[in-house]
């Protein structure tokens, strides 16, 4: 009896323009926390959940992608619009909540009127009311309800204030009135009178429906004077001027020349402060962590287990969460530009130049949001209306430098460089991003011009986008999507770590646990450095790498960096947690962490012979690996999943790992030719 | 005929009307571009390419082109 349960728990949809506050409303009511950007499309997943509405008990409360209108322009919003007639699991709505933003009052009544027209049951949710009050209007909710025929609630998601009564309307709605089975679909044509004449219908309703604050004092103040009723009429002039403190601000940052520059700056003041920013807290952890493993290895008795916890579970956990405090810092920043507003204008910035090599504009914000992680900037290209662009931006996100690969970057940056010059590791980072930024625009150009086979699919091209209002901030919202981002973080290396970490282990320690060498005259720390050398060089793992050892010899390594870069598949950061494990094979000083990993690094040497594996030439052969290289299966998953097949992951998959490849034997062995080591 | 495109920084004009051969024309009048409506020109881009207008109390980009399918006076 499934569909009885369904029908007997009401369902709403939250329905609304982008950027209009849905997402905020939802995440008050559900107490959840989806993630709010202040960018027109940023909920591209339906969100579902349920609430307590008093009677009946409970209601399905779903979130939405925002539409501008229920006429579709494009595939995707098509599976929005259907959704919102008729969801897949849910059905038809009881009831739709429309958020409209009241300082664009004109534009997204549109939306409710046509959801009307439609035979939905809606309400209205007026948002951002203190965006119109700092214009000097007020809404009148009781003309809007007249004027509409529907229930009108002012609320703000971001404090609560509002969501009760709106609640409160919803089960009066729900329970009062009959679902209509038989919604009228807003027909596409492309006459596009009918929808200039709804327009006009609405500029009516505005011009009724707001209040000028000042006016009305001064009404206020004449009808206490008495006698003096001159100034009755509503005001002439509707809001009609966007909010003057954003003109003011785009003045500067959107300036015709400044514009650009300022865009630039703050990328790279993005990309450099991750490094220096995270300095400190990174030092800390790495002494922990180091101070860790050194007191299990001090502390309890010589055995296989001891050298399991110190050398593999706490070096390889520890080498990886290290990078944490980078990857917090990679999300606060960007979490700032979302909020703030910045991230539209950005993608005008950029959409000229964009277009020229087939993408778009509205690239950049999947792009920008790649630097944290391929997955959900996939998605997010969903917001890219043309399909050929779309799929264009989807094929080549995976060269933007996702936040796994900060870990692999950093500690080959470390490697580079001394200690002391962190000014300088900033400055590497940047360039390994612009790096990766500008392969990905050039080899989107390449594709764009050569393969018209590859990504056929011809719309025209457009760049429609609604610069939102600056708004302050909220620090809440930021530590908060700061903190998820940073846990899903987690979440997602922690078990792939967890277990390669064990795997690695066991293939790097077993069968000859005690190996037989002459260890006489040879310090403590010598002989155990040389055992450890030697369990390594007969264990499993070692069988294991003389299959792949061909494949790293042109490439100036050996097959322990082999394995490393195999178990990088299952994570990328897992590939540093690998290097710690097969590398490390003391764990018996206090040394941080990385210094230790560091040291070792530089010590090793290709088996059996003087040569060295790590050297400047090969550890920058290792950073081009890892710009190129497609590592990442649930990328390559969710690339399946966006594209609608596997031919574009396919592809990916075999572009960038041989691209990496080949980059990485050119460059190492360009490096030799010119002197470099 | 005078168009969107055509306007200087700051300038206010009225819009008297949308061609509707451009292929993004529906999206242009759904985002607020309609014939009445006064707009002003408040950004462009260093490529002057898009251009960000002022509409019904909204700021939107639009690409050059399409700015062409927005007749003003
Ligand atoms: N000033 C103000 N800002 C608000 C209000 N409600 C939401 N916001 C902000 O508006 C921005 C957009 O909110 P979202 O909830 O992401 O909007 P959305 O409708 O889900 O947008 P899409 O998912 O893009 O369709 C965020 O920066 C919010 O913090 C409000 O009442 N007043
Ligand atoms: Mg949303």
């Amino acid at each position: 009896m499934k569909k009885d349960v369904i029908q007997s728990t009401p369902f709403i949809t939250l329905v609304g323009p982008p950027n209009s506050g849905k997402t905020t409303l939802f995440n008050y009511i559900s107490g959840r926390n989806n993630k709010t950007v202040n960018y027109p499309g940023s909920t591209v997943e339906y969100s579902m959940c349920r609430i307590n509405i008093g009677k009946p008990n409970e209601a399905e409360l779903l979130d939405s992608p925002g539409i501008i209108s229920l006429m579709p322009n494009s595939p995707d919003e098509q599976v929005t619009v259907d959704a919102i007639y008729s969801h897949p699991g849910l059905g038809i709505p009881d009831l739709v909540v429309a958020t409209v933003d009241a300082s664009q009052l004109s534009r997204h009544l549109l939306l409710v009127k046509q959801l009307l027209l439609s035979g939905f049951n809606v309400l209205v949710a007026v948002t951002m009311n203190d965006i119109l009050e700092r214009k000097g209007y007020k809404l009148d909710t009781h003309s809007l309800e007249i004027e509409l025929g529907c229930r009108v609630c002012k609320v703000d998601g971001r404090t609560g204030s509002g969501t009760i009564d709106l609640i409160h309307q919803a089960e009066l709605i729900i329970n009062n009135t009959i679902k209509n089975y038989d919604l009228k679909r807003i027909e596409i044509n492309n006459d596009t009178d009918t929808l200039i004449d709804l327009y006009k219908d609405i500029e009516g309703i505005e011009k009724r429906v707001l209040i000028n604050s000042k006016e009305l004092e001064r009404k206020i103040k004449s009808a206490n004077k008495a006698f003096n009723v001159l100034n009755v009429e509503k005001p002439e002039k509707v809001v009609n001027r966007p909010d003057e403190i954003t003109i003011k601000i785009d003045r500067i940052l959107l300036h015709q020349y400044w514009g650009l520059l300022i865009f630039f700056a703050a990328m790279s003041l993005l990309f450099t402060s991750i490094f220096w920013l995270a300095m400190p807290a990174m030092d800390l952890i790495d002494q922990t962590f180091g101070s860790l493993a050194g007191f299990v290895s001090n502390n309890f008795s010589n055995g296989w287990l001891t050298d399991f916890i110190a050398d593999g579970l706490i070096s390889g956990i520890g080498s990886v969460i290290i990078f944490l405090p980078q990857i917090i810092i990679l999300f606060l920043i960007l979490g700032l530009l979302e909020d703030v507003g910045y991230l539209a204008r950005g993608a005008m910035l950029v959409d000229r130049p964009l277009s020229k090599i087939g993408l778009n504009g509205k690239s950049f914000v999947p792009m920008l949001s790649g630097f944290a992680c391929a997955i959900p900037a996939m998605m997010a290209a969903r917001t890219i209306p043309n399909k050929r662009e779309r799929l264009l931006t989807i094929f080549i996100l995976p060269l933007m430098s996702c936040s796994a690969r900060l870990p692999v970057y950093a500690l080959l940056i470390g490697f580079l460089l001394p200690p002391d010059k962190v000014f300088m590791g900033g400055i590497i980072m940047a360039g390994i991003y612009l790096f990766g930024i500008l392969s990905s625009t050039l080899i989107a150009g390449l594709v764009n011009k050569f393969s018209n086979k590859i990504l056929s699919a011809n719309d025209s091209s457009s760049f429609i986008l609604e610069l939102p209002t600056y708004k302050i901030p909220k620090l809440m919202v930021i530590l908060n999507n700061t903190f998820n981002s940073s846990l899903a973080y987690l979440k997602k290396a922690g078990p792939a770590i967890l277990v390669f970490s064990v795997l690695l282990w066991v293939l790097t320690y077993f069968p000859n646990v005690h190996p037989k060498v002459d260890t006489s005259g040879l310090s403590e720390q010598q002989s155990s450095e040389l055992i450890a050398t030697e369990r390594i060089a007969t264990s499993y793992a070692a069988d294991l790498g003389k299959i792949i050892q061909p494949v790293m010899t042109p490439i100036g390594m050996d097959w322990r960096v082999g394995v490393s870069l195999i178990s990088a598949f299952a994570a990328r950061e897992v590939f540093v947690s690998s290097l710690a494990l097969i590398f490390k094979v003391t764990g018996d000083n206090d040394d941080a962490l990385q210094a230790s990993l560091l040291n070792a690094m530089r010590k090793a040497k290709i088996g059996g012979t003087d040569q060295k594996i790590f050297t400047t030439a090969t550890v920058i052969g290792l950073i081009i690996f890892f710009v190129f290289a497609l590592q990442c299966i649930s990328t390559i998953i969710v690339s399946k999943q966006e594209t609608g097949g596997w031919r574009i992951p396919i592809m990916q998959v075999v572009t960038f790992t041989s691209l990496a490849y080949v980059l990485t034997f050119i460059t190492v062995n360009g490096l030799r030719l010119f002197g470099i080591a | 005929m005078k168009t969107a495109a055509n306007l200087t920084f700051g300038e206010m004009a009225i819009i008297t009307g949308i061609n509707s051969e451009h292929p993004s024309a529906r999206r242009i009048i759904e985002i607020g571009f309609t014939p009445g409506q006064q707009i002003e020109l408040i950004n462009k881009t260093a490529f002057n390419d898009p251009l960000a207008f002022s509409v019904r109390g909204a700021l939107i980009a639009i690409r050059k082109n399409e700015a062409e399918s927005i007749y003003v006076i």
